[in-house]
C-alpha cells in the first residue's frame, strides 16, 4: 500500500517474553537456555541466569529473553557477555530483515532503581550502534533514563528519535532539540489521558506547535494519537482514527502520524487479524509511521491482506464499533472459523 | 466427593464442570451452587454469560418473588461473578467478555444496593483503590476493582496519577481499611514505596492494610516496599482483599 511507510522497530525492549513452553527454550530443569541463530547460522544458547530463574516471571511460565540478553552482555563473564551481544544482534538483524527504520530501544523492565535502568539504557545504545547502521529510537517513560540514551549516541552517527514526548513532559522536546533528534508527541494531557477525538487532537496541537517553536521540522515529528484496546471501549479505535484524520488536516503532508498500534488488540484473541485491519485503517486515516514490531506483524502483510476475508470483515466490524464486546469475533475465533 | 448433579441448572453445571478446575474452587463453587435457589442460579448464569438485560429482568423477578436482597447478592450475582473471575485467570475467556459480564452484575445490583442501604447492611469490606502518582494505565486496576465490586466490596475509586495525599485524603473520607495500588510502568512502581512512606509520615499506616499489583510488580517489590500484600492479577486481588480484611472466602 504505501513503501514510504515509516517502521520504529519495536522489540528490542527489556519486557518481552518467551514462553518457558516455547521450543526455543531448551536443557533441562535448572539448565533452560534460549536458542537462536548466531551470525555464521550454528545455533547457540544463551543460559537463563540463576537468579532469573528464581524470579516470579520464570515461576509464571515467562522467560524475558532481552532482559537476560542485556544482563549477560553487561555482566562480567566474558563468554555470556559475548553471548548477550550476540542474542541483541540477532533480534537486531530481524528487525533489519522485517524492514524496520528506526530501532526502539526500551530498558524500563530491567529493574525498578533508575541508575540501573540508566546503564542498561547506555550498553543498549552503544551495543546496537555497533551492531546496525539504523537510527535508534530512545524509548522509555522515565525522562533521565531518554537522556542517557541519547547522550550514548555517537555524535557522527544516525541522527535518533524520542519516544516520548508530551504535555506532562515538554523538556523531552528540548532534549531532542539539542540531540537534532525526531520526536514523537502523544497525545497524553498534563493530567491524564485524553477522552476522545477533540481532546486528542487538542492536546497533540499543542505538541506539535511546542516542537515547531523549538525549531523541530515537521518532518521529524511522529504525533502519537495515542491508541486504546477496543476490548475496553468499543469507541477506542474510532476515537484515535479520528484524530489522526484531524490531526492530517490540520498539520499537512510533511509531517507523521503514528502510534503503537498494536495496543488496538490488548486483551483480545487472535490479535493478528485486528492489528493488520488497523493498521489498514490508520494508514488510510492518515498515518505515515507505526511503532510496531515488524517481525510480528509486517505492515506488508496488513497492506496485502484481502479484504473481502472472514477474518478482515468480523476485524473491521470490531475497530468500526460495529461488534459489542467483540461478541461475534471472539465467538468465530472460538469456533475455528477464523 | 465431587458431584455436580448437586447443581440444578444444566448450563450452569456445564460451566463449573467445564472451566473449574482447582480442587478448592470446585469444592467452593459445589457447596455455594447446590444450595442456591433455582432462580440464583439462573441468575449466576446470567452473570457468566454476560446477558444484562437477562440479569436484570431476572434479578427483578427474584426480589418480586419474595427473595431477600443478600441471597440474590451472593448467591446469585457474586456467585456468578467468582465464575467469571475463574474463567478469566485461566483464559478461557477475554477482556471484552469480563467487561460484559460486569456489567450484566452491575444491572442486578442495581436493584440490590437500595435496598441493602435502606436496610443498613454494610458491604463486605471498603477498599480504597487508585493508580500511583506517574502512571496513566488503568484497565488491569479497573478489572480488579470490577471484581472487588463483583465479590461484594465498596470501591472508592482514585483513578490515576494518584499523588500520596489522594491515598491519604480518601482513606481518612471513606474510613477504609484497605488500599489497593496499580502500577504498569517499572518507572512508576517506586511510587509505590513513596505512598506507603507517607502513610508512616501521616501515622496512618497501622489504620490500613495496602497491596499492590500490576505487570512489573511482583511478591518481591511487594515485600521491599513494605506492602501488607500482592496480588498477580483481578482474581488474587479479591482473594487479597479477603484475606487483608479477615473475611472468610
Amino acid at each position: 500500500m504505501d513503501d514510504r511507510f515509516i517502521v520504529i522497530g519495536e522489540n528490542t525492549h527489556a519486557t518481552r517474553v518467551l514462553m518457558r513452553k516455547s521450543p526455543r527454550i531448551v536443557g533441562g530443569e535448572g539448565q533452560e537456555a534460549i536458542a537462536f541463530p548466531g551470525e555464521d547460522g550454528t545455533t547457540l544458547h544463551l543460559p537463563v541466569p540463576d537468579a532469573v530463574r528464581r524470579g516470579q516471571d520464570f515461576e509464571e511460565g515467562r522467560v524475558k529473553h532481552i532482559r537476560i540478553a542485556i544482563l549477560a552482555g553487561m555482566g562480567s563473564d566474558p563468554a555470556a557477555a559475548r553471548l548477550g551481544r550476540a542474542y541483541i544482534t540477532h533480534v537486531v538483524r530481524a528487525q533489519e530483515a522485517a524492514g524496520a527504520h528506526f530501532l526502539d530501544l526500551n530498558v524500563d523492565e530491567m529493574s525498578i532503581r533508575l541508575d540501573r535502568q540508566q546503564a542498561a539504557m547506555d550498553w543498549l545504545v552503544r551495543c546496537v550502534q555497533e551492531i546496525s547502521r539504523l537510527p535508534l529510537s530512545v524509548d522509555s517513560s522515565n525522562l533521565e533514563i531518554i537522556a542517557t540514551g541519547l547522550a550514548a549516541c555517537a555524535p557522527g552517527g544516525p541522527r535518533p528519535m524520542v519516544n516520548s514526548a508530551s504535555l506532562e513532559r515538554l523538556e523531552a522536546l528540548d532534549l531532542a532539540r539539542d540531540g537534532r533528534a525526531a520526536v514523537v508527541v502523544t497525545a497524553a494531557g498534563e493530567k491524564g489521558m485524553p477522552a476522545g477525538i477533540d481532546d486528542r487532537v487538542a492536546n497533540a496541537s499543542r505538541m506539535v506547535e511546542a516542537a515547531l517553536a523549538r525549531a523541530i521540522p515537521p518532518a521529524d515529528i511522529h504525533i502519537d494519537p495515542l491508541i486504546f484496546p477496543v476490548s475496553v471501549d468499543a469507541s477506542f479505535p474510532g476515537h484515535a482514527l479520528g484524530a489522526m484524520r484531524a490531526l492530517r488536516d490540520r498539520w499537512g503532508p510533511e509531517i507523521h502520524i503514528t502510534g503503537g498500534f498494536s495496543n488496538v488488540s490488548f486483551g483480545i484473541p487472535y490479535r493478528r487479524a485486528i492489528n493488520d485491519a488497523f493498521l489498514r485503517m490508520a494508514v488510510e486515516a492518515g498515518a505515515s509511521s507505526g511503532i510496531i514490531d515488524p517481525v510480528m506483524n509486517p505492515p506488508s502483510r496488513a497492506f496485502g491482506m484481502q479484504p473481502d476475508t472472514l477474518a478482515y470483515r468480523l476485524a473491521e466490524d470490531v475497530l468500526a464499533g460495529r461488534d459489542e464486546h467483540c461478541r461475534a469475533y471472539i465467538g468465530a475465533w472460538r469456533r475455528k472459523e477464523i | 466427593m465431587t458431584d455436580f448433579s448437586l447443581i440444578s441448572n444444566e448450563a450452569l453445571r456445564g460451566e463449573i464442570e467445564e472451566f473449574v478446575t482447582r480442587p478448592a474452587e470446585i469444592e467452593r463453587n459445589l457447596r455455594v451452587f447446590s444450595r442456591a435457589h433455582p432462580r440464583m442460579q439462573a441468575i449466576a448464569l446470567a452473570v457468566i454469560e454476560g446477558e444484562h438485560h437477562l440479569c436484570d429482568r431476572l434479578t427483578r423477578e427474584a426480589l418480586e418473588a419474595g427473595h431477600v436482597a443478600i441471597e440474590v447478592m451472593d448467591d446469585g450475582l457474586i456467585a456468578g461473578m467468582g465464575v467469571v473471575g475463574i474463567k478469566f485467570r485461566e483464559n478461557f475467556i477475554f477482556v471484552p467478555e469480563v467487561l460484559a459480564c460486569a456489567r450484566a452484575m452491575k444491572s442486578g445490583m442495581a436493584h440490590i444496593e437500595p435496598i441493602l442501604s435502606a436496610s443498613g447492611v454494610p458491604p463486605a469490606g471498603k477498599v480504597v483503590m487508585g493508580t500511583v502518582k506517574g502512571d496513566l494505565h488503568d484497565i488491569g486496576k479497573n478489572l480488579c476493582i470490577m471484581m472487588l465490586r463483583g465479590a461484594g466490596f465498596e470501591v472508592v475509586d482514585l483513578g490515576v496519577d494518584t499523588a500520596p495525599d489522594a491515598f491519604i485524603d480518601a482513606v481518612e473520607e471513606s474510613g477504609a481499611r484497605l488500599v489497593g495500588m496499580s502500577a504498569l510502568l517499572t518507572t512508576t512502581v517506586p511510587n509505590m514505596g513513596r505512598t506507603i512512606e507517607a502513610f508512616i509520615d501521616a501515622g496512618l499506616r497501622d489504620d490500613v492494610q495496602i497491596m499492590v499489583g500490576g505487570a512489573p510488580v511482583t511478591q518481591e517489590f511487594a515485600d521491599d516496599m513494605g506492602a501488607d500484600g500482592y496480588g498477580k492479577d483481578a482474581l488474587a486481588c479479591v482473594a487479597e482483599a479477603k484475606r487483608l480484611l479477615g473475611i472468610n472466602a
